[in-house]
């Protein structure tokens, strides 16, 4: 009962929106979708639709692949 | 025919003029092989989130174009026998980006078009319905005012003229 009323319904941001095409070359909106280690944030966590997460998750590897995005982030302790 | 993009990555120390050469060379790769250019796009200097051959600036240049797929293949093995070019990325347009791009044209011809003759007609009845509530209110007290003014007004006067 406990994780029923704790869990929020999470809506894909996509959707909401309206988007078409994810862009890999805005590269300040992908990053709202990485970890600080530059991780793809996984979909029930983010809420993102299947569709979108797919779309997503290429738009974000193009965008690493030019060296937009990085693939891991500098993390110092 | 489809619609092509390719980004690439260029050595940023190196001579605007030859980024310009470098960059119409690619032109002609496509134009030779029956491409058509759409579009060239020079994104400029940019640092690179990571380094790439010890590099940490580079400079970013697109062409969009128009081909068959044999252009791609093309341009690659140009991208890996010229030196400067650190990285390059050539993708097809999928159907998705196509959508978006009809929408984009047609969002602008909207605005272009028709927003005129649909803004005036939504403003023109809410300004017309506010402000005539608005200011015959206005007029109405200010009428009074007014007449009480030329009332004073025409009898200054006359005592001046009687005077």
């Amino acid at each position: 009962m406990n994780m029923l009323k704790f869990r929020r319904k999470r809506v894909c941001s996509f959707c909401q929106e309206g988007v078409v095409y994810i862009d890999f070359k805005e590269e300040k909106k992908l990053l709202k979708y990485l970890t600080e280690q530059g991780k793809i944030i996984p979909r029930h966590t983010s809420g993102t639709c299947a569709k979108h997460q797919r779309q997503l998750a290429r738009a974000i590897k193009r965008a690493r692949h030019l060296a937009l995005i990085p693939f891991v982030a500098d993390f110092t302790r | 025919m489809a619609i092509y993009e390719t980004i690439f990555i260029l050595d940023s120390l190196m001579p605007p003029k030859e980024i310009d050469a470098t960059i119409e060379r690619f032109g002609n790769i496509i134009a030779s092989n029956g491409g058509k250019v759409r579009k060239v796009d020079k994104w400029g200097k940019r640092r690179l989130a990571y380094e790439i051959h010890k590099k940490q600036y580079g400079f970013y240049g697109s062409i969009e174009f128009e081909g068959t797929g044999n252009i791609p293949k093309e341009l690659e093995s140009e991208y890996n026998f010229n030196d400067k070019v650190l990285r390059y990325l050539t993708y097809r347009y999928e159907r998705r980006k196509l959508k978006a791009m009809a929408m984009d044209e047609e969002g602008k011809s909207i605005k272009q078009e028709p927003a005129p003759v649909v803004e005036p007609p939504k403003k023109t009845p809410v300004e017309t319905t506010e402000p005539k509530a608005a200011p015959a209110a206005e007029e109405v007290k200010q009428e009074p005012e007014e007449k009480q003014n030329e009332a004073l007004q025409p009898e200054e006067p006359t005592n001046e003229e009687k005077n």
